[in-house]
């Protein structure tokens, strides 16, 4: 599981959400927001927090993540879109038109339940 | 008297590794109030950051007072090659760890007498992917790509390409056996970031070498405008 490049982010996100989460109520869910650039697999992010989160007092929340995706721009024909993956080529022909990203990891928001009378 | 439930959504927008990012900048301003140029190098595992660093380090001698930390799995070998070299080496052991976290580096610091240092080389451990996205405090990032590993490995990892201050690649010496187009290997790296400086070097034969210790100097003379982001 350590082998996982998505283990350690999962690790840190668990210390946040711990420290965040009201002493009275249980997370049910926790939205993180991801970066193109990170590289990191929403699936293998899941599976982690799974991991990490068994056995806590957050077991059971579940990890909402927005992945972001590549921007790319051809400076050939000026079109701009959005792609999963950054190397493509433009449908006007150039092989390689720019792709960028961002590497923004933030936490978003958590979702918590609370008892009330 | 029946309990309901209530759900509520807390928004926050806040960064997972901020407590990684504190430390960073803790270490930073620790050296550059020292004046102390540091470089965190990171590359695939076998692709020569322990041999380059000897190189250089045996480069500088008599020129520079350099300090070493050098992240490992498990062993202390690469800790050991580079203190033949420099006198201030700490090995840091990470166990699991695929990659240096910024406390780790903060520790490492404590045992170095930061006095008699005006140079911090910092080997990651050997992985591509996790050390980019760890701000350890450093001046500049260097990606150190080899010519064994492939012509596509920059494509392959756009973070570390775009987050570099200076692409090196390694083992040219072995171009002549190797289909290794580098003009392919540089026009990934231009994509992704158009402006980085990218040398070839070899750590064994010491082709190139001038031309990364006269990117060295440069930048820690210049401070470098560093990834400080
Ligand atoms: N031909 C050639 N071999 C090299 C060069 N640089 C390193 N090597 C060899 O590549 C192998 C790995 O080098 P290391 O310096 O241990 O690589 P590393 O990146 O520090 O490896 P890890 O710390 O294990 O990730 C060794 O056998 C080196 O001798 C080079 O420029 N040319
Ligand atoms: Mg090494
Ligand atoms: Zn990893
Ligand atoms: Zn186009």
């Amino acid at each position: 599981m350590r082998g996982v490049h998505e283990f350690s982010i999962a690790e840190a996100l668990v210390a946040q959400v711990q420290r965040h989460a009201p002493p009275s109520g249980r997370v049910r869910e926790v939205e993180i927001c991801v970066g193109a650039l990170r590289g990191l697999e929403p699936d293998a992010l899941r599976m982690s927090w799974e991991a990490v989160t068994h056995g806590t007092s957050i077991d059971g929340a579940i990890l909402h993540v927005d992945l972001r995706p590549w921007t790319i721009t051809c400076s050939s024909c000026g079109r701009t879109w959005t792609s999963p993956v950054p190397f493509v080529a433009c449908a006007c022909g150039d092989p390689a038109p720019r792709p960028t990203a961002g590497d923004e990891l933030d936490l978003v928001s958590l979702t918590v339940e609370t008892e009330e009378d | 008297m029946a309990e309901a439930a209530r759900t509520t959504r807390i928004p926050l927008v806040e960064r997972v590794l901020e407590a990684n990012d504190e430390v960073a900048a803790a270490n930073r301003a620790q050296l550059e109030r020292r004046g102390i140029f540091s470089v965190d190098l990171i590359g695939a595992p076998g692709s020569g950051k322990t041999a380059l660093l000897e190189a250089t380090l045996r480069a500088l001698r008599g020129r520079r007072q350099p300090a070493v930390l050098v992240g490992d799995l498990a062993t202390r070998r690469d800790g050991d090659r580079l203190a033949r070299w420099c006198d201030q080496v700490v090995q840091i052991s990470t166990g699991q760890g695929c990659h240096l976290e910024a406390n780790q580096v903060r520790d490492a610091l404590a045992e170095i007498d930061l006095d008699a240092v005006d140079l911090l080389f910092i080997e990651n451990v050997g992985n591509l992917i996790c050390p980019v996205g760890f701000d350890l405090g450093q001046s500049a990032k260097v990606g150190l790509f080899s010519t064994a590993e492939g012509e596509d490995k920059a494509a392959k990892h756009p973070y570390l390409v775009e987050a570099a201050d200076l692409i090196l690649l390694n083992k040219v010496d072995l171009l002549p056996y190797l289909a290794f187009d580098r003009s392919f290997f540089e026009a990934d790296v231009r994509l992704l970031n158009p402006r980085v400086p990218i040398l070839g070097v070899s750590a064994t034969t010491g082709e190139g070498l001038e031309a990364w210790l006269a990117w060295l100097e440069r930048a820690a003379r210049s401070g470098l405008p560093a990834s400080t982001d």
